[in-house]
């Protein structure tokens, strides 16, 4: 027990939380502000209760002293012996009271008891007494009590010597008075009571104004923390904090500045991309246009093999050309290039439409049937389905899903691009009857570079720039597989709300 | 016909020049834009074809200078940059066509005498536009096919009209009525099947057919492709 308290400092470090770095300001702050003050207040109170403790005794004491003085002058010396003048109702008085008895005894020489209670603790050994001079210590009474039963009792003892007698013959008188401890007792606990119940209240009160104080105090710290966790992961836009203390300002301050830094880099980084993407072009398309030179020619033509390694280099040329493009779609598609540009209404139904359309020679040219079906309404007139987004962004994303499934399907097979509305949302599904994607990659092939199949020339990267530009524009996009097999692609837009005029 | 070819990647040059030779065309190359604008300045061409990244001048400056003295010329902008404000920056410097690499050579080639035509003459559609075995005669108003003179009605007319001007591509309901009648209100999708099925059989052995395209409208395709 001892040594657990010998090092407070080392008891408070090794508390949860509070290793130095990790504990919360909050709870420092509050540990540093109540305890010293819990701990001091405590001092204080004990320091009070010890200060009115020892002036209650003294009180005690003194009015023990002076009981023991008046019952000293009970006992006149006369002659060579002691007159007793103590009449039964001054014994009365002084016994009074039962719950804190009174007891005395006078012995001379100091010793031989000749009046009161012979049950009185001997005074503490002193060689030669003063005389005159109380001299107070606590002992213990054995008594019995009304019931006749043994009962110890507290007391506090004062012992007084006098001198008397003649001058040839010096006597000493003791006169002990005591007085049991219980009135002591309880007065000691009536101050601790006085003094405990206000202090704990005190204390409660200081407790919670301060941590009121404290809450409030880092409040505009919580504001910002809860500002930077809302943030979208990518957003890098300054942090507004209006009416904050100074300290919290220069945080917020400091933090735009590490911002703005960032963002700088980042945007540098896609610049780079961006031109390196730009500068593969001139050489990719000087690669497909000599490949197709050579194709053309007739000492290729004659040699099949030739013309087929050829092919494969022109095919290989293609591919890289379509995945330069998709990195460019992609980088486009980023929050920091789309949110310069500018969000408008428009109708998404017509724009499906249109992507369809242009689509269709290519379809035809794959073998693939490539139609709509969108449900009708009963006039006849489609019901335009309004949405807010950036319509080339959006454009951008259909055509690749409508690409993929013209890739995909498969010589023979059917794609269908609808769109409709549902509850608040615009929708558009483009669904084929090609072999479709396994279930469990259905989450997969949205990532950059994952792709279901590794036939054809795609490049893995359509579907990650449909999911950022859908998602950009607080959308969705997922898949579903379809009976007997085939896959549809679902867009989901939030309806745009038609300002009431 | 001359052109000018305003590239400095080597490779890509040598096979554009190559290959618009093999369509006919007068080739000058030049590596950097100070040469560009001097040549196209200096020199008749008949039309330029400039990449916007040169070297010394860069494309945009020679075309905008260019333009200044010779606002007639027809320009076509070749380059890698496929942005929104490029395009739009290129076509306000006064560039008659915007195609980005890498690109197709037939696309190129059609899209070169596109602008020669333009700026030739305006001849927006073919008097007579064959197609297999029809003939099909704007000016005479007549279709033939294959000897025999089709009886078509003014709808039917313009339905088949409608259908070879954007012959390959996707014609839609809405372009249909809207071709008949430009007032909305008096639009009715409901009578197109019947008239396309009415066309179809007329164009019966002609090796054209027109094809239903779900959901959208119909296309008309030379028969043998596909």
């Amino acid at each position: 027990m001892l040594r657990r308290w010998t090092s407070p400092l080392g008891a408070l470090r090794r508390m949860p939380g509070l290793t130095p770095g990790t504990r919360s300001l909050h709870r420092h702050l509050l540990l540093w502000l109540l305890l010293p003050q819990l701990v001091l207040w405590l001092a204080a109170a004990s320091f009070t209760y010890q200060l009115a403790d020892r002036y209650a005794n003294q009180a005690i004491d003194a009015s023990l002293s002076t009981a023991s003085r008046s019952l000293a002058r009970q006992v006149k010396p006369s002659g060579s012996g002691l007159l007793i003048d103590f009449p039964r109702a001054a014994q009365d008085i002084i016994e009074a009271d039962p719950d804190d008895r009174v007891y005395y005894m006078v012995s001379t020489p100091p010793g031989e008891f000749i009046l009161g209670n012979s049950q009185m603790p001997q005074p503490p050994a002193i060689v030669e007494p003063r005389l005159g001079q109380p001299y107070l210590y606590d002992g213990v009474i054995h008594d019995k009590n009304a019931a006749d039963q043994k009962r110890d009792v507290n007391v506090r003892v004062v012992a007084l010597y006098l001198a008397y007698g003649e001058p040839g013959k010096p006597q000493q008188m003791l006169v002990q008075v005591a007085r049991s401890r219980t009135s002591r007792e309880e007065l000691a606990r009536q101050i601790l009571i006085d003094t405990a119940l206000p202090l704990s209240l005190l204390i409660a009160l200081m407790s919670v104004i301060v941590w009121g104080g404290i809450r409030g105090g880092l409040a505009p710290l919580a504001r910002l923390r809860s500002v930077v966790e809302s943030r979208a992961t990518n957003d890098l836009a300054p942090i507004r904090l209006e009416a904050a203390p100074e300290e919290v300002r220069s945080l917020a301050l400091a933090l735009n500045t590490l911002l703005a830094e960032v963002r700088e880099n980042v945007n540098a980084q896609k610049r780079f991309i961006s031109d390196a993407a730009h500068q593969m072009r001139t050489p990719l398309a000087g690669l497909k246009s000599q490949t197709e030179l050579a194709l053309s020619s007739s000492a290729v033509c004659a040699d099949p093999e030739l013309q087929a390694r050829l092919q494969l280099v022109h095919e290989s040329a293609t591919r890289s050309a379509h995945l330069v493009s998709q990195l460019l779609a992609l980088a486009r598609a980023e929050p920091e290039a789309a949110m310069a540009q500018s969000r408008t209404r428009f109708d998404l139904q017509r724009l499906a439409r249109e992507v369809t359309a242009e689509q269709v020679p290519r379809a035809i040219a794959a073998g693939i049937d490539l139609g709509t079906d969108d449900a009708e309404s009963p006039d006849g007139v489609d019901k335009p389905l309004q949405v807010l987004g950036n319509a080339m962004l959006i454009r951008e994303a259909l055509v690749n899903l409508v690409d993929n499934a013209i890739r995909y399907a498969g010589r023979g097979a059917s794609i269908t691009v609808s769109a409709h509305s549902e509850g608040d949302d615009a929708v558009v599904t483009v669904e084929d009857t090609g072999p479709g994607v396994p279930e469990a990659d259905h989450e997969r092939v949205f990532q950059r570079f994952v792709r279901a199949t590794h036939e054809g020339n795609g490049c893995g990267l359509g579907l990650a720039i449909v999911k950022e530009i859908v998602e950009r524009s607080r959308g969705s996009v997922s898949l579903q597989s379809v009976q007997p097999h085939g896959l549809r692609a679902v867009v989901r837009m939030p309806l745009a709300v038609i300002p009431r005029p | 016909m001359k052109l000018l070819l305003a590239e400095d990647d080597t490779i890509l040059a040598d096979a554009l020049t190559v290959s618009l030779k093999g369509s006919g065309f007068e080739i000058e190359v030049a590596g950097n834009g100070a040469v560009a604008e001097y040549l196209l300045l200096r020199h008749d061409f008949d039309l330029g074809v400039l990449d916007l990244g040169l070297p010394l001048v860069d494309g945009l400056t020679v075309l905008k200078k260019v333009r200044a003295v010779k606002p007639t010329l027809p320009m076509m902008v070749l380059t890698a940059l496929d942005g929104l404000e490029q395009r739009v920056a290129g076509l306000n410097a006064g560039a008659d066509d915007y195609l980005t690499k890498p690109f197709d050579f037939p696309e190129l080639e059609a899209r070169i005498r596109a602008l020669l035509r333009r700026a030739h003459g305006p001849v927006a559609t073919p008097a007579v536009q064959t197609t297999g075995l029809l003939r099909f005669d704007r000016e005479a108003r007549r279709a033939i096919v294959d000897k025999t003179t089709l009886e078509l009605s003014p709808r039917e007319w313009t339905l088949l009209d409608l259908l070879l001007t954007q012959r390959d591509r996707v014609v839609t309901k809405e372009q249909i009525a809207q071709g008949w009648t430009p007032d909305p209100n008096e639009q009715n999708l409901g009578s197109i099947e019947v008239y396309i099925h009415r066309l179809r059989r007329k164009l019966e052995g002609s090796m054209v057919s027109i094809r239903t395209v779900r959901g959208l409208g119909y296309l008309l395709e030379a028969e043998g492709q596909g």
